[in-house]
Order: C-alpha cells, then structure tokens, then sequence
C-alpha cells in the first residue's frame, strides 16, 4: 500500500466518512493522514464503530495520534454529527478546514444564514403538522442537533489543538495561501466560491429564493408556513376540519425555503482537488448541479465550478468521491433522459469531462450510501451509468448470490433496486457491509 | 345594470317566492326584480387597466341572488375565506346585508365605493362574485342547463383570495379550494386573485374536474392539455361577454380579430411579472399538431384554444357576410352594429364550446372528442345551418391537424337523430330515475354497448339537462350518461424501467346522451381490449381498444424514458411547484395508476425540465 494513495470510505449508514492517506506527502517524509467530514442520518451507533477504525490508521506523533487535516465539507447532518460524539478528544489535528458558507462573520454569506433560519424556523413549524413519516428526515435535518458538533468544529477542537479554524474557498490552494505541511501533493479548493451570496442565491429579480429573503428582511413575509390565526378567531362559514384540511395544504411557500436553504448549504459543500503524482481525485462533499448557469441566478455548484473553474475542473479524474450518497442531483448526468445531440445539456458535458469513457477506463469512484425511503437517494439509474465510465465498478447481482443473500430483503429493493440491479455500480458502502460485513471500501489510487 | 334602491327592492319574502320560478323568467325580469345584483369586479389586472380604461373594475357586473348568501361571501356553492397563510390573518368577511342586497364592509362601508375598493373585502367579493357568475354560465341553458357538481366530496368550493405569498394560483382538490397567492414585483405587489382571467382560468379547472373527474387518471398529454384548454377557453369566454372589453375589443380591432391583442392576453400582469413573457399563453397562434408533438400539455392546449378563438373569429366573419347580403338585398335594411355582431358570435360560442362539454368521453379526452362533440353539438341546434358555421368549424379544426380529412363524413346531410338497436328497451324516466336505473339500462344491453361481461360498470354520473338554442328556445331535454369500466394493462419489457413487469389499469367507458325519445344524441366511448365477439363492429371495437393500450404503452415508456414520474404525495408537497413531476404514479389494488399531478401552476416556462427532478431531502 505505501506506493498506494489511499481513501477508505466508512459505512456510516446514509452519511459521509472518508480518510485519506498519501504516502510520503507530508514534510517530515511520512503519510499524510486526512478526514473528510464524520456525519450520518442513521444514528451514531456506526460513528462510534467507524471511528477507532479511523484512528487505528493515524500515526503516533509526541505520544498521541496525529490527523494533518480535518475537512468539514458543509453544514448538515449527515457530513457532521460525528463531531458532536465525544470521540475526537484523543487525538490531535493539525488543521480544520470548513466551508466558507460556514465562517460566522462571512459579510459574503449573511443572506444565505437568513436563509438558513427562516428554513429552520419554517421547518420546525412544519413538524406540528404531522405531516407524515416521510418527513421525518427533512425536519431532522433542521433540527438543533447540529449544535453541539459546530461548537466542537469551531470551539473545542481548534482550543484542544491550539489552531484556528480555516474557512476555505474557491480559488485557494496549498500552492498559494493554504498552509499545509505537504509535499508532493496540491490541494486546490473549487467550491465554493467566496461570494456565497452572490453566485448561490442571486439577485431577487433573477432568483426566487432570494426575492422570498428580500421580502422577509423587509417584513412582508412573516412566515413561511401557516400561522396561527391572529386573535384566536376561526372561519365562521366552513367547518373546522376544512379549515385545518386546507391549512394543510398551504405549506408550498414554507417547503421551497427549506427546499432552497439545503440546495444552498449543499452548492457551497468544500469541493476538494487533490492533485497527487498527476493523479486527480475529486471530493465534492453534496455539491448539486441544474441545468444551466446564470449570472443572477441562484446557481448550483457543478455549474458554477464549470463556467468559474473550468480550467481546474475539467480534466479527467482518477477518483470521484459520487456526491450525496448517490442523489440524482449530487453528480452532473444527463439525467436518465434522452438529450437533444444539438443542444448539449451542461451536466451531461461536465460528467464527459471528468469521467469520460475511455478504453481502458482508469477512474475509479466510490458511494457512501444507505437506501432509505427514497428513490432518489440513491439513484439507481445514475450509479448504473457512472459505473460504465469507471474501472473499479462491480455487479452485485452475483456477490449477492454467492453470499446467499436474497436482494429482496433489501429496503425499497422492489421499487428503487430490482430494475437496475443487474446492472454494474460504483462499490458502495451499504452493499459492501450487507455482502462482506465490510466496516469501508478501500480505494487505492 | 343600474343599482337599486332599498325602496325599490322587492321584500326578501316576495324575492324568495319568485326565485322558486326563476328559470322561467328572462334575465331582464330578473333584474328587475332583485333576482340579480349588482356587485363590482375587478376584471384585468391592473397592469392591462392602465393601459386600456375599459379593462379596470367592471361596474357592469351582476350575479344571481340567492336566498342563502350570507357573510364571508357564503352562498350555495361557495364560501370565501381570506386567510394569508404567510402573515396568519384571517381577514373579517364581508358582511351581507340582505335588506340592500349587497355586500358591506366590516364597518359597514360600502364596497362599491373608491375607498371601499381598498378594503380586502372588495376582493372577497370580486372573487366570489367572478365565479358565481361562471358558474351560471355553465350552468343556465345557453351552457349546460343543469346543475354541475364539484371533483370532491362536498358541494362549496372553498376560494382563497389572498392565499400567501408565492407565484401561483391553483385548484386543488383535496382542500376544496381555489387558492390565489400574491407576489411582488418591479410594479408592486401582484393579488393573483384581481385577474378575472386567472379566477376564471383556475375555475375552469375545478369545474372540468367535477364534470370529468376521472380526466386526472391518465398518462395522455392531450387529456392533461385539456385541463389547461378549459382553464383558458373559461377565462376567454368570460371576458368576451364583459361589455366594455367587448366594445374595446371592437373599437381596437375594427372587427378584425386577428389584431386584438387586448382579448387574448390572457393574464397578462402575471405572465409579465412571472415568466417576463409578454403573455403568459395565448389565443392568437397557428399552431398545428403537429407542431406541438412531445411538447407538454401546456403549450399542447394553445392549439385547441387558438382552434375554438380562429373559429370564433370565422363566425364573426360569416354574419358580417351575411349581414353584407342582407343590406345589398335589401338597401333599407337596417344593419346590425359590429358590436351586436360580435355579441351574438359571442353567445354562438357559449353554446358551442360549452354544450359539448356533456358529450365528452368520462376518461382519456382527446381533441378529436371535443372537436366531434362541438360539431354535434351544432348539429343539433343548428340541423339546416343555412350560414354553413358546421363546416367552418370543421376547416379550422381540418386546419390544427385536429380532425383529419376521412372526418369530412361528419358534414354529409343525414338523420340528425338515431337510436341504436337495444336488447331492453328502457324508458328515458327509468335510466334517469337513479344510477342504479340507469346502471341497469347498461347492463341490459352490455352487447349491443360494447360493455364487456367482465365489467364491473362505476356509473360516473348521471344528469338531466335543459339546453337552449342560441335563440333561446328549448332543446329536447338530455339524459347524460357516464359510465366507467377498468382494463388490466401489463408493462412488460425494459422500456418501462423500475415499473417493468407491473400491472396498470387502462379506463374504458362511454358517455351516452339520450333525449326524451331515448334518441342517442350522442354516444362517446373509449373501448377496451376485451373480446366482444365476432361481429365487424364488436372487432372494430376491439381493434379501436387496441389502439388506445398501445398509445397508453407507449406513452408510460417515454415518461418513464423522460423520467416523468413521481411518487404521489399525499401531502402538502403535492403543491410544491418545484419538487412536482408533471404526472405521478401510485398503487392501488395491485395496480398502478398514473395521474396527473394535482398542481396547476401558472408558471411552466420550464415545463420539460421538470422531469426526473423529485422531492429531495436537503440532508
């Protein structure tokens, strides 16, 4: 393995935990040793397990374990609830790099923080309406749980280590202002660009979501879902239930804020190029991408990247880290819909460029995921097409077999698995453990 | 209609006794007699009123009275409640005060005056009154001469006129409501709800939706295009008949209606503010059907709508012509002005778009129904048509590409009714007596209806209705008849992706019209495949149920392709413009069954990019 970069993405459930190991690349000639964000939506009971692994694998500096760098991509759960476990305080780190969209006092990201409340307070509003079990993992995402594993990241951690914690952003790289002790290897950031605001929530004339922000900072819109009615009075003219029935059914305004509050924490996800013995590996923490850029608008990552960075962005990887657990809106595609040749799609241009297909494929990509109650999430059709653009690609229809495991068994495996299961993915995390009680997948590069 | 004084009104009693007869009066007597009331409206947006001082409030406006309006506006097939979702407040209703017949303020004020116009509760009764009116539209006897019932359970349709902020206005069945959202923009604060065209459009849909309710289970573009004609054709049809539009319209485009731009921008405040289009659809279009294949339903219904406005514009022509001859003929002939011209071209209208509407399929409409149906519907009033209106209706509809030219069997002379031959004879009293009556008619003779045995028959509705010619007189009363079976359809192969080996339901059915004499009126079906037997016309029937399975197939492989599909949402997020797939899938008895998302936005600039973009958790 010494001549091997390695990641190693832990099965944490529907989350993200990925440590990476460079041979030779730090300063002093030893391995340099790399978290990218600790968090899961299915408890912290695989956290717990997930994280000794990790340390086995750190060095021994002045007694104590050493991690170079901690990478918290964006602000949501399933990137972060790790940091809120008591289980960080026995090693040391050498520096902790967050999204920009995450500094406290970024003048370039106050809109997007207002957006980020009014979502929350919306959302919590919302969960008294008991709007049904498929919801639960939204309202989870907004709920105060973050808390704790902020203050670690930005509080306890950078105190126990005696850093600062460094907000990083498109345009930045250890060749330039990051400091790093790293050699052999550049780290260069992509996303998300430093003007938050700017390129992710866009103008109120050009972006809906950011003319609901302008109409809340101004007061004229005091809530985003259905409030209590003022004074206690209640329609005198139809029955209650209707009433309720239809204040039910008002919800649209409050639900395209929080719609538009995680598109926006996802877009401005840390996305991370490590360039290693001319080797290119991607990881894009949950950035999104949309049909086509604009100037004004409210854009998403993927098409930023692509019409700002393009130059750094477009070449082929050796490693994609699939974005947000396999999601239909995490990795550019065509998706999954027959595209007019004449008019070339922005997604399915941006995944040519980085995965292209070529004989011998030599990529290689990776999925932490978990099958939720989602079709999207992840997106069966979308995996079966990166797995024909990479090398390390598998076909579980057969392991599964060998394992003597039947695949019906597996959540939602009917409606969202069965039709492409046949058909090759990038390893996945979930598959991994149910098929070899595999803890991570290991790619060396 | 000039307002009455409280002196002048007859007493509630009297009012109440006369209204027990108010059919038989003509409207003229109505007024008269308090049976109708004066109520002010907002007719176009206020971006259009500047523009044209024709088109700001309509002073011109009267609704039918009826014994129970009460406070909110409350009357028998509405209920106002202005509740903003986004600030809490339930506004006060408005008040009704039965002695003045009118609507007043909380405080009283009067809101027919300028300052009581800036009251919310001028727009609680601009609202109810606006689709009051419509209602009676459709239902007196120049439309369709019975009363209509809504898509959901219950009978008040709930409006909402200043729902909360957001870009839209829709029906939704499942709250019993029209909810209207306000937004602003460069020009200030937009009230959906102050459009008569957007009202009129929306209610369009609520009332399709009663009168066709399982037009929402399908995968066809055309059916779900349908919806929007209706929604549009409402809106146009309704602004026609204001008067002042019309004199405008006249005035602008010296009888040519091919450049009043006025009449056909439809919503135009809206479109401008929401999509920076100048319109947001309109009615001035050649487009064919050709021209809209794989386009979605949106852009699809402009050919049906510009197809019934070009005929509008042609039946206008053709009394210009007519009167022509009459004053050539006869020099001291004293002609009509454009304007009665166009009144009357207006009320042909009403009874050509609007009585065919009884004659339509229960499920999976296509143009070509409708076209068939407005052509019988001519037939019927109009068996002679000395002005030969049937067969320019039939070259625009030639013309879209809606009919083709094997249709123009349809303009040979020929009986105007027929009966068809049946097993058991029943009387038209017993089918109408009660669907269980009329079920039994169907049943009686499934052979000769083409009803398989194996149907298990949903009678869908049953109605008696009272038409009238454009002249006013009276057609021959109309049992009509909707029946509904369904049809498993297996999706086999790889082009049906995650649904691959599963089960759908293919509607199949008819809508028969019988008159007094048991005459078949009309008789629309949507065959199945089940074997019928051996006869050239049960295999015909057969084939033709064929036909529709694989259209059905075809259609479910190219969304699935497109990635159209969602999963139905039983919950608020099913009128989350964003997250919303054009048409969702749900399981039902083992079967699938497709429909078309339950979400009218008025917003559709995108509508191709919708697909395969589903509600996401931002985790």
């Amino acid at each position: 393995m010494a001549d091997k970069l390695l990641v190693r993405m832990f099965d944490v459930g529907l989350g993200d935990f990925i440590y990476c190991a460079i041979p030779g690349a730090h300063e002093s000639g030893r391995d340099f040793h790399m978290v990218i964000d600790c968090g899961s939506l299915s408890g912290d009971a695989l956290i717990r397990n997930a994280v000794p692994l990790m340390k086995e694998m750190l060095p021994l500096v002045d007694g104590k374990k050493r991690l170079d760098l901690l990478i918290v991509s964006h602000q949501h759960k399933d990137h972060m609830s790790g940091f809120g476990l008591p289980l960080w305080d026995d090693i040391s780190i050498g520096a902790i790099w967050m999204s920009a969209a995450m500094k406290p006092d970024n003048d370039h990201a106050k809109r997007a923080k207002k957006l980020h409340e009014l979502a929350g307070a919306a959302m919590e509003q919302a969960a008294a309406f008991n709007l049904g079990s498929e919801f639960g993992d939204l309202f989870a995402a907004y709920a105060a749980n973050n808390d704790t594993s902020v203050r670690t990241l930005t509080e306890l951690l950078p105190k126990g280590n005696g850093i600062q914690p460094v907000y990083v952003s498109a345009g930045q790289s250890t060749s330039g202002e990051l400091s790093l002790p790293l050699k052999d290897a550049v780290f260069e950031i992509l996303g998300p660009e430093q003007e938050i605001d700017r390129w992710y929530l866009g103008t109120p004339k050009e972006s809906h979501v950011s003319h609901l922000l302008a109409l809340a900072e101004k007061g004229v819109l005091k809530s985003a879902l259905p409030l209590p009615l003022k004074g206690g009075r209640t329609p005198t003219n139809i029955a209650a239930i209707d009433f309720r029935n239809l204040q039910s059914r008002m919800l649209a305004t409050g639900l395209a804020l929080s719609d538009a509050d995680g598109a926006v924490v996802n877009n401005t996800s840390v996305v991370l190029l490590v360039t290693w013995r001319e080797k290119r590996l991607l990881f894009v923490g949950d950035a999104e991408w949309e049909a086509r850029f604009k100037e004004g608008a409210a854009n998403s990552a993927w098409n930023t990247m692509w019409n700002l960075r393009r130059d750094q962005l477009k070449g082929p990887l050796d490693f994609l880290k699939v974005g947000h657990h396999g999601s239909e809106n995490a990795t550019p595609w065509d998706d999954g819909i027959e595209r007019d040749p004449d008019k070339p799609f922005e997604p399915a241009v941006i995944l040519d460029a980085i995965l292209p297909k070529v004989s011998p494929l030599v990529a290689q990509a990776a999925v932490s995921t978990k099958r939720s109650n989602y079709k999207t999430i992840p997106r069966s059709l979308l995996l079966n097409q990166v797995a024909t653009r990479i090398a390390n690609a598998k076909s579980y229809g057969p392991i599964f077999k060998k394992g003597g495991i039947d695949p019906k068994t597996l959540n939602k495996f009917k409606d969202y698995e069965e039709a492409w299961f046949s058909r090759s993915q990038p390893p996945r995390t979930d598959f991994e453990n149910i098929t070899a009680g595999a803890d991570y997948i290991d790619i060396p590069i | 209609m000039a307002r009455k004084t409280r002196r002048e009104l007859l007493s509630v009693g009297t009012r109440t006794r006369l209204y027990a007869t108010r059919r038989t009066l003509p409207l003229s007597v109505q007024e008269e007699t308090g049976l109708r009331f004066n109520v002010d409206v907002y007719f176009k947006d206020p971006l259009v009123a500047k523009n044209n001082p024709a088109a700001a409030i309509d002073t011109d406006f009267d609704v039918p009275w009826e014994p129970g309006i009460s406070d909110g506006p409350t009357s028998a097939r509405f209920a106002v409640v202005d509740y903003d979702a986004s600030s809490g407040v339930l506004e006060e209703p408005a008040r009704w005060d039965g002695k003045t017949v009118s609507f007043r303020g909380p405080k009283g004020e009067d809101l027919n005056s300028s300052m009581g116009r800036k009251l919310p509760q001028f727009r609680q009764i601009s609202v109810w009154a606006t689709v009051q009116n419509t209602l009676e539209f459709f239902e007196g006897g120049a439309g369709l001469g019975r009363r209509i019932e809504w898509g959901f359970d219950g009978n008040r349709l709930i409006l909402v006129p200043t729902a909360g902020y957001g870009q839209n206005a829709y029906y939704d069945r499942q709250s019993k409501s029209l909810q209207f959202y306000w937004f602003n923009s460069e020009g200030g604060r937009v009230n959906t709800c102050e459009s008569s065209d957007i009202v009129n459009h929306e209610f369009g849909h609520a009332v399709l939706d009663g009168l066709r309710p399982y037009y929402f289970e399908t995968v066809l573009t055309e059916t779900a295009a349908f919806h929007e004609f209706m929604g549009d054709l409402t809106a146009l049809l309704m602004a026609f008949r204001n008067n002042g539009f019309r004199k405008e319209v006249v005035r602008d485009s010296e009888g040519d209606l091919d450049d009043a731009s006025l009449l056909a921008s439809l919503a135009h405040q809206f479109g401008e503010a929401v999509t920076g289009q100048p319109y947001l659809r309109t009615a001035l279009n050649k487009k064919t059907m050709s021209d809209v294949r794989g386009k979605g339903p949106h852009e699809t219904s402009e050919v049906l709508t510009g197809a019934m406005f070009e005929i509008m514009a042609e039946l206008l022509e053709l009394r210009k012509k007519r009167q022509t001859r009459r004053t050539q003929d006869d020099p001291s002939a004293r002609p009509e002005s454009l304007e009665r011209l166009f009144w009357y071209t207006i009320e042909h209208m009403q009874r050509s778009a609007i009585q065919p509407l009884d004659f339509l399929p229960p499920c999976d409409v296509k143009f070509r129904d409708y076209a068939i149906a407005v052509l019988r519907a001519e037939q019927i009033t109009n068996p002679v048509d000395p002005e030969g209106f049937r067969a320019t209706m039939f070259e625009v509809f030639l013309g879209r590409e809606i009919l083709q030219e094997d249709d123009r069997k349809l303009l040979e002379p020929g009986p105007v009714f027929s009966r068809t031959p049946l097993a058991v004879f029943h009387s038209i009293d017993d089918i109408g007596a009660s669907r269980g009556s009329a079920y039994r008619f169907l049943d009686d003779n499934r052979e000769q209806l083409f009803i398989p045995l194996t149907a298990d028959l949903i009678i869908a509705d049953l109605a008696r209705a009272k038409k009238l010619t454009t002249e006013g007189r009276q057609q021959a009363d109309q049992i009509v008849l909707q029946y509904l079976w369904r049809e498993e359809v297996l999706l086999s192969g790889e082009r049906f992706g995650q649904f691959d080996g599963q089960r759908t339901s293919m509607w199949c059915g008819g809508t028969i019209v019988l008159d007094q004499n048991a005459n078949f009126i009309h008789w629309s079906r949507k065959p199945g495949i089940q074997n019928l037997g051996s006869k050239p016309d049960q295999k015909a029937e057969a084939k033709a149920g064929a036909a529709r399975r694989d259209e059905l197939l075809d259609t479910v492989a190219i969304r699935v392709n497109r990635g159209m599909f969602g999963e139905r949402q039983s919950t608020p997020l099913g009128v989350l413009a964003r997250i919303v797939p054009p048409f969702e899938v749900a399981e039902q008895d083992g079967l699938l069954s497709f429909n078309i998302a339950p979400h009218f936005s008025l917003d559709h600039e995108d509508e191709h990019d919708l697909g395969g973009r589903q509600w996401q958790i931002s985790s």
